[in-house]
């Protein structure tokens, strides 16, 4: 559907944050979810924030901030949408937030330094972060976007990034 | 002034803001929420209006959706906007601003009817706006929902909640600033939503014109929050069955414990 209502909304929607585990795709989940902060209240770990009014008419929608407070896949939040904008997930596998990113220059490991951090962190060992034959990380398919990487992740602003489900 | 209804009321309004206020320190998923939604063990409870704009913004009608609101819904029927009048917690910070502002003043007479229309149309613009531009907007702005996720997104979100507390405080030079309770009035999506659920069946106060003795500026008319008078009041006003009107009526010409509308006696 394109049209003054679509450049409206591109210009009141930035770019995709991450959110929870079993959000809809961004579109859907931001017309769908009723801004109730039931999944912000249930989160263990304080991980679910809700957005700001920089995200236009995405403001109140829970979105997770990695770097500061990542997603520990309880997976407590989706059975507690009243509206589906965060659908069941059977395992924390199956979770499809976004996808981690090593950027380069900013990596230990990529400068000869010996470091895991980001494997270490990893919540699905062996799985989703391995290592090339240089001891550097590499993101698998598997990966699912929570964060913990990026959040433990011990270079100056974080050399690994969770590029969210949908984003650039 | 304070009667039995009123000192009923003002406790229901005090708890309800507790509640709230407490809520997210609870986080438990058999009892978390704010206004927009409530989860009572495995009970949905979510306000209707946004629930509407979130069918209409996304274009799909969610069963868990439909499921919650029906509870909700059914107390608007039976009880009317006792959403507004006993529990939401913006609407007990109204009533004290304009307790403040207004100063025992009364209502010009039939204010209902200067925002009776207006707020219908308010509601079916956000909820026109809600399907236009994809997000929920009835949900999003209303004041209940922003008064009662304040809390949640300062503890459990833990940031500063520039976008709620700015638009609250918004609201409120609204409230101090324009005209009389403009917001809970005219504003509100989810006011204008338990107003239009209210029907004749509905808990209202009831007028027995046989025992009615005052003259022409009766005590349940100046004691209306919202200037009705609730000798000729027709279930299509802005009633929210908060009884103060019963509590001032001196000769018990009004009651809250009998049918609303009986027959011949609508206005």
């Amino acid at each position: 559907m394109d049209g003054p209502a679509a450049w409206l909304r591109s210009l009141l929607r930035g770019e995709p944050p991450l959110r929870p585990p079993g959000a809809l795709e961004e579109r859907a989940f931001v017309a769908r979810c009723i801004r109730c902060d039931r999944c912000a209240e249930v989160c263990p770990y304080h991980a679910l924030r809700p957005a700001g009014a920089r995200r236009g008419l995405a403001a109140g929608t829970p979105e997770v901030v990695a770097r500061d407070a990542p997603c520990w896949l309880c997976l407590r939040c989706p059975p507690t949408c009243p509206t589906g904008a965060l659908a069941p997930v059977a395992a924390a596998r199956d979770v499809r937030m976004g996808r981690a990113s090593v950027i380069r220059e900013r990596c230990y490991a990529h400068q000869g330094i010996v470091c895991r951090t980001c494997l270490d962190a990893c919540p699905l060992q062996g799985e989703a972060i391995l290592q090339d034959e240089e001891l550097r990380p590499v993101v698998t398919e598997r990966c699912v976007g929570c964060g913990l990487c990026e959040h433990r992740c011990p270079a100056e602003g974080s050399a690994i990034r969770v590029v969210a489900r949908g984003g650039a | 002034m304070a009667g039995r209804w009123s000192r009923w009321r003002r406790a229901t309004q005090v708890i309800a803001a507790l509640v709230y206020v407490g809520l997210p320190f609870v986080g438990e998923p058999w009892l978390a929420g704010s206004l927009a939604a409530l989860r009572v063990g495995r009970v949905d409870l979510v306000e209707p209006a946004g629930a509407l704009s979130a069918v209409l913004a996304s274009g799909a009608i969610p069963r868990a959706l439909l499921l919650g609101s029906l509870p909700v819904v059914a107390l608007g029927l039976l009880l009317g906007p006792v959403y507004c009048s006993w529990i939401c917690p913006w609407g007990f910070l109204s009533e004290g601003i304009d307790r403040l502002r207004a100063r025992g003043a009364r209502w010009p007479d039939r204010a209902w009817e200067a925002v009776r229309r207006p707020r219908v149309v308010a509601l079916v613009l956000v909820l026109f706006s809600s399907a236009l531009l994809g997000a929920p907007l009835a949900a999003l702005l209303a004041p209940p929902r922003l008064v009662t996720a304040l809390p949640v997104e300062a503890w459990s979100g833990r940031v500063v909640p520039w976008f709620t507390g700015g638009l609250l405080l918004a609201f409120l030079g609204l409230e101090l600033l324009g005209p009389r309770r403009l917001l809970c009035r005219a504003l509100c999506p989810a006011g204008a939503m338990a107003a239009v659920l209210r029907r004749r069946f509905t808990w209202s106060p009831r007028f027995f014109a046989n025992q009615c003795r005052c003259p022409d500026a009766p005590a349940c008319h100046q004691g209306c929050p919202w200037g009705i008078d609730p000798r000729v009041a027709s279930f299509r006003d802005g009633c929210t069955s908060c009884m103060a009107c019963v509590d001032r009526c001196p000769p018990g010409a009004l009651s809250g414990r009998s049918r609303a509308y009986p027959r011949g006696l609508q206005a």
